[in-house]
């Protein structure tokens, strides 16, 4: 068997409002069998902001990041769609632009380092997929996950665009109704599975974009009776739990619904226990699960 | 397969009191597009069926409709592409979204036309034209800055499924941005103040929500999301000061002074002591389910080899000023994965382009 060692890139959520998120991470990867080394010495991606100024200092910042991946020789693994997406959109740039490349370079040459091009930038979903392997995961499931609806909540950069992206079609992807289905849970179908959770504009137009689109978010996966939403992204988690009840607020409904990390939704499976996974770490209520589960 | 299903949005307002949906059967043909189903449909089962079309050739823009949940182009996606992505036997079309309907899959383009007129789609020249009677002319990296943005179509995909006008139709959408871009970006151009007075107008432009549906979408490769990323960077340049701005700087400060961004600090930052304020009670909130990294109040730590990361900082300031950054061409573009997988989704195959 392929080892399954990889360079971790942690971004800034998880080790900021989502501390639950690193945490499960870490464990869920130990139980699977994947060997997360964490890049200490990587920065902040950028998240769109620093590369919507000065585009240079963000690729430049971004093939550091990717250069620290190619120090070790392992492909870099994230568990956030808006890093998996700047960090790819580096790539990409790079890799199809020898004179910006060459450009970066002159730069981290002066600090010792270069850019190759030789570390893939891949998400911790698509390697349960396609590292781990749902069989594998399947036979891990100690407590299938059968009397749960759960709504799966892409998250836009995990899925768009496919030029940048390109894992799986982004009309109809499927790679989380694979891992529900692999620990014995029920996908259910919602108007938002594709949807954007607005995160990025919560500074500029938190009441007239962000919080209405929170709202439609969570209120899609109500309507179809979902148990919990499960989202690969911490920034959509954020948006879709801890600010759930803001979201509620200015829109005038009362939804609740609770929201999971990916890999707190694998560990529940595969025999961790919530408290571990810090399903209590979560501003809408996970009570009810946390009692199903136990 | 030898037959398929098209299920079609109807809606008459003048004999319909609520749309409802109308399915044809007909024979799988090879290379057959949705328009062409269509027309099918129409000649021989239901000539009531209403939709717009013109040149049968992706050229056009007035077959814009949501196939299967998207809005693509009708002449442009094949019916069998369609069954094997879907891995169905029918094909559901409806019209755009986000515009109101005026009957089956028209749609109504006036209040797409009034929000475009706002940003004056089209060129007004700073200077008169060259006394030699030579044209305006361009040196070949200025045009390529606005090459792809030129090619829009005005077919409104990008309008449909734009999550940002979904919660708010005053936001202007990416196909208005897109276009204001191709004229502001445009060296020739001698009205950008006021083209960025309109889509900075209660910041507009930082309405997006990046979610990547337009350039997704979009069936002429104009990458309007990437259009307007472009503007924010003009309009930083020019020196309008934006929550955009502002967040921007943040996140520069905190990769040069501690590599990641303190999130706690954020708000305050952001929005000032009225701002932290207002979102006291939130950070409570945070605060009591064990969300608060308290030592990001005081600093919190730096990432490994932050000098480093300074050094890099000051001279990528430094040397951006002379680095041209080519637009990278998209059209065709399918990430090739290198890696051997077990079970993969079939995309890298089938390509976004039916």
């Amino acid at each position: 068997m392929a080892e399954l060692k990889y360079a971790f890139y942690t971004g800034c959520s998880a080790k900021g409002v989502a501390p639950e998120l690193y945490n499960s991470t870490k464990l869920v990867a130990e139980k699977l069998g994947m060997e997360l080394i964490e890049l200490e010495a990587a920065t902040c991606c950028g998240a769109g902001a620093v590369q919507e100024k000065d585009e240079f200092l963000a690729l430049t910042i971004n093939a550091r990041n990717l250069a620290l991946a190619e120090e070790l020789g392992l492909d870099l693994l994230t568990i956030c769609n808006t890093c998996t997406l700047m960090l790819r959109e580096t790539k990409f740039k790079l890799d199809n632009d020898p004179e910006l490349k060459d450009a970066v370079n002159e730069v981290l040459k002066e600090a010792g380092l270069e850019y190759k091009g030789t570390s893939e930038v891949t998400h911790f979903l698509w390697e349960v997929i396609d590292g781990v392997g749902l069989d594998k995961l399947k036979d891990m499931v100690v407590r299938p996950l059968k009397e749960f609806n759960i709504a799966p909540f892409y998250g836009c950069h995990i899925i768009r665009p496919p030029y940048l992206i390109g894992y799986e079609d982004p009309d109809n992807p499927k790679s989380i109704e694979m891992i529900i289905e692999a620990i014995g849970g029920n996908p259910v179908d919602h108007t938002a599975r594709l949807a954007c959770c607005g995160f990025h504009s919560f500074w500029s137009a938190e009441d007239k974009v962000t919080l209405k689109l929170t709202a439609m978010d969570a209120q899609s996966a109500k309507e179809e009776k979902a148990d919990f939403m499960v989202t690969p992204c911490p920034l959509c988690h954020t948006q879709l739990d801890a600010m759930q009840e803001e979201a509620e607020e200015r829109i005038g409904v009362n939804i609740g619904m609770p929201v999971l990390h990916l890999p707190q939704m694998i560990g529940l499976a595969i025999g961790l226990k919530p408290k571990e996974l810090g399903l209590e770490k979560h501003v809408v209520s996970t009570e009810n699960i946390v009692q199903k589960v136990a | 397969m030898d037959k398929f299903k098209l299920k079609v949005f109807r809606y008459d307002p003048t004999k319909d009191s609520e749309p409802y949906y109308k399915t044809y059967e007909l024979p799988v043909e090879k290379g057959m597009t949705v328009l062409a189903a269509l027309f099918k449909a129409k000649e021989e089962q239901d000539p009531t069926i209403s939709f717009r079309y013109n040149c049968r050739a992706a050229i056009c823009g007035s077959c814009a409709m949501r196939i299967n949940g998207h809005a693509t182009l009708a002449c442009k996606v094949q019916i069998t592409h369609l069954l094997d992505k879907y891995e169905t036997d029918t094909v559901t079309v409806e019209p755009i979204g986000n515009v109101k309907t005026l009957k089956d899959l028209i749609y109504d383009m006036d209040w797409l036309v009034d929000k475009l007129k706002k940003v004056k789609p089209w060129f007004i020249p700073k200077e008169p034209p060259p006394a030699d009677g030579t044209e305006y002319r361009q040196d070949p990296y200025d045009h390529h800055r606005i090459d792809f943005a030129s090619d829009c179509i005005l077919c409104a995909s990008c309008m449909s499924d734009c999550n940002a006008l979904k919660a708010n139709k005053e936001y202007l959408g990416p196909m208005v941005h897109s276009k204001a871009y191709r004229f502001i970006a445009d060296t020739r151009d001698g009205e950008k103040k006021e083209r960025f007075e309109v889509i900075l107008d209660d910041f507009n432009l930082e309405w997006c929500v990046r979610c990547m549906e337009c350039t997704t979408r979009c069936p002429k490769e104009v990458q309007p999301y990437e259009n307007i990323i472009r503007l924010r960077i003009m309009a930083a340049e020019a020196g309008y000061k934006t929550p955009g701005e502002i967040h921007a700087e943040i996140f520069e400060k905190d990769i040069y002074n501690r590599g990641l961004l303190n999130e706690m600090l954020l708000p305050m930052r952001q929005e000032g002591i009225l701002g932290a304020i207002k979102r006291a009670p939130f950070g409570i909130k945070m605060m009591l389910k064990g969300k608060v990294n308290y030592a990001d109040f005081f600093g919190g730590h730096k990432v490994k080899r932050i000098e480093e990361v300074q050094k890099i900082y000051e001279l990528a300031k430094q040397k951006e000023k002379e680095v041209k950054i080519r637009l990278p061409q998209i059209m065709g573009v399918i990430y090739e994965d290198k890696r051997k997988t077990r079970k993969r989704p079939n995309y890298a195959e089938t390509g976004g382009n039916e």
